[in-house]
């Protein structure tokens, strides 16, 4: 049977690097680390708890690693492996310098719905995953919370929980179902009165931090030093902490990324205000879909439709 | 008379507002030609020259409504006559995609619009502004977020 571990042993002749999650200060907060050294493959993990998409790592990379004849390795689950299939569409990442392994994927933990699911709170020991639920050893005992109560809302919408673009594949986990509805939240916005809307936005953004970790997960969001919300010339946002400041921000973030964004979620998890702004890029997906029919990061030859155009279309 | 000339001042400083954003090469020229041919026109509209529709970022749309346009048209050349080819091609799908999204922050998408006007449609060009300020005077002001804005 194969493991992460006897996977990434196979193809460490091939790689100079494996991006991958590795346990963080307690075994509930795995961190993204970089494997250079053979002995490290050991503390490489997988499980749902390793939510961070590894992808936004690699427009960075690639313009800054020397060119070697040695592959990029990556672990990918299927939300990752969109965003990196987008990666490739847009020529931001070179496939032939990756080396892929899939995963399958459950679905990840939203650490709030599991602190919440919690009855315990000592120091935890161990995390294990067994039969659909999470299993925490801490100082208190051993307790059971099932996976299906935890998971975070972008799994809960995910339609590639079987990643799309890999070299090699592991089935640790059973992948998550296709949900019947993976619009239902933006639609259940939309039944709302255009004030209601708006107020909701309103509401919502004025938590806001302008942190740009929304921004800094996205492994789409490229501009990096060149960020509108950053440059004075032009100057879209002010210095201010207004809403009016923060919205036109989330709006920056999402018109570029309409029609890109593969919906991986990492801008709404990363944001330490809980503010739901994975929304704003699923309607764009939405739009993306019933204008275009187009599904961005499924098909690494394909055009994400606002950087063509179809000239035979009239009436518009 | 000079009541009346007051009077004029404070309904235009009053009366709402349309950011326009013409091409250079086709409907800037059809708004001139509607001049020069003295069509009428409502008084509502303000115009951004823009080098092609290519040129429009979606987010002009969203800053404009949001800081209290009352509506933002948007008018280039006629598909596939685009002084630059392919440019409003370009544009005709950022516009349909930031129309869509609109509501979807709780802007009114009515307030929105783009259509394609050649240098030689003066008279279409009267009609598009007529109907368009017509809806914004049914609509009323737009409060955007300046109110918001600190």
């Amino acid at each position: 049977m194969n493991t992460l571990q006897s996977i990434v042993e196979s193809i460490w002749d091939q790689v100079d690097v494996v991006l991958g999650w590795r346990v963080g200060y307690d075994p509930l907060h795995p961190v993204p680390t970089f494997v250079r050294d053979r002995k490290d493959i050991a503390s490489l993990i997988w499980n749902p708890l390793c939510a961070p998409n590894l992808s936004v790592f690699l427009a960075k990379f690639f313009r800054t690693a020397s060119q070697r004849d040695k592959k990029i390795g990556i672990l990918a689950k299927g939300c990752d492996s969109r965003s990196l299939t987008a990666l490739i569409q847009e020529g931001l990442v070179d496939r032939d310098r990756l080396l892929i392994v899939g995963l399958t994927c459950p679905g990840t933990v939203d650490p709030d719905a599991l602190a919440a699911a919690r009855t315990q709170s000592g120091p935890i020991t161990a995390v294990a995953f067994a039969n659909g639920m999470v299993e925490i050893t801490s100082a208190d005992g051993v307790e059971c919370v099932p996976l299906d109560r935890v998971i975070e809302r972008r799994c809960q919408r995910c339609r590639h929980a079987h990643p799309v673009l890999y070299d090699v594949v592991l089935h640790d986990f059973e992948p998550r179902p296709v949900p019947k509805d993976p619009f239902a939240h933006v639609e259940a916005l939309e039944n709302q009165s255009l004030e209601a809307r708006k107020a909701f936005w309103l509401k919502e953004l004025e938590r806001c931090l302008r942190c740009y970790a929304c921004r800094n997960a996205c492994p789409l969001c490229v501009c990096q030093d060149h960020c509108l919300a950053e440059s004075r010339t032009p100057k879209w946002v002010t210095q201010k902490d207004t809403v009016a400041d923060k919205f036109l921000f989330h709006m920056i973030h999402t018109l570029h990324l309409a029609g890109r964004c593969t919906e991986c979620g990492e801008c709404e998890r990363a944001c330490p205000m809980k503010i739901p702004v994975g929304l704003l890029k699923e309607k764009t997906a939405q739009i993306a879909m019933d204008l275009w029919h187009y599904e961005s990061g499924t098909d690494p030859g394909a055009r994400p439709p606002l950087l063509s155009y179809d000239a035979s279309v009239t009436g518009i | 008379m000079r009541d009346e000339a007051l009077n004029i001042t404070n309904q235009t400083e009053a009366s709402l507002r349309i950011v326009g954003f013409l091409c250079n090469w086709c409907s800037y020229g059809g708004a001139d030609t509607a001049g020069v041919c003295r069509f009428r026109q409502p008084p509502l509209l303000r115009i951004v020259r823009i080098p092609c529709t290519g040129r429009m970022d979606p987010l002009f749309v969203i800053k404009a409504l949001a800081q209290g346009a009352d509506g933002v048209l948007v008018s280039g050349c006629h598909p596939k006559d685009c002084h630059y080819a392919v440019g409003n091609l370009y544009a005709r799908r950022r516009l349909e995609m930031v129309g869509r999204f609109l509501p979807f922050i709780g802007i009114d998408p009515r307030r929105f619009r783009f259509t394609w006007v050649s240098a030689s449609e003066g008279q279409r060009w009267q009609q598009v502004v007529t109907e368009f300020s017509e809806v914004i005077e049914k609509l009323g002001p737009n409060p955007g977020l300046r109110s918001h804005a600190g």
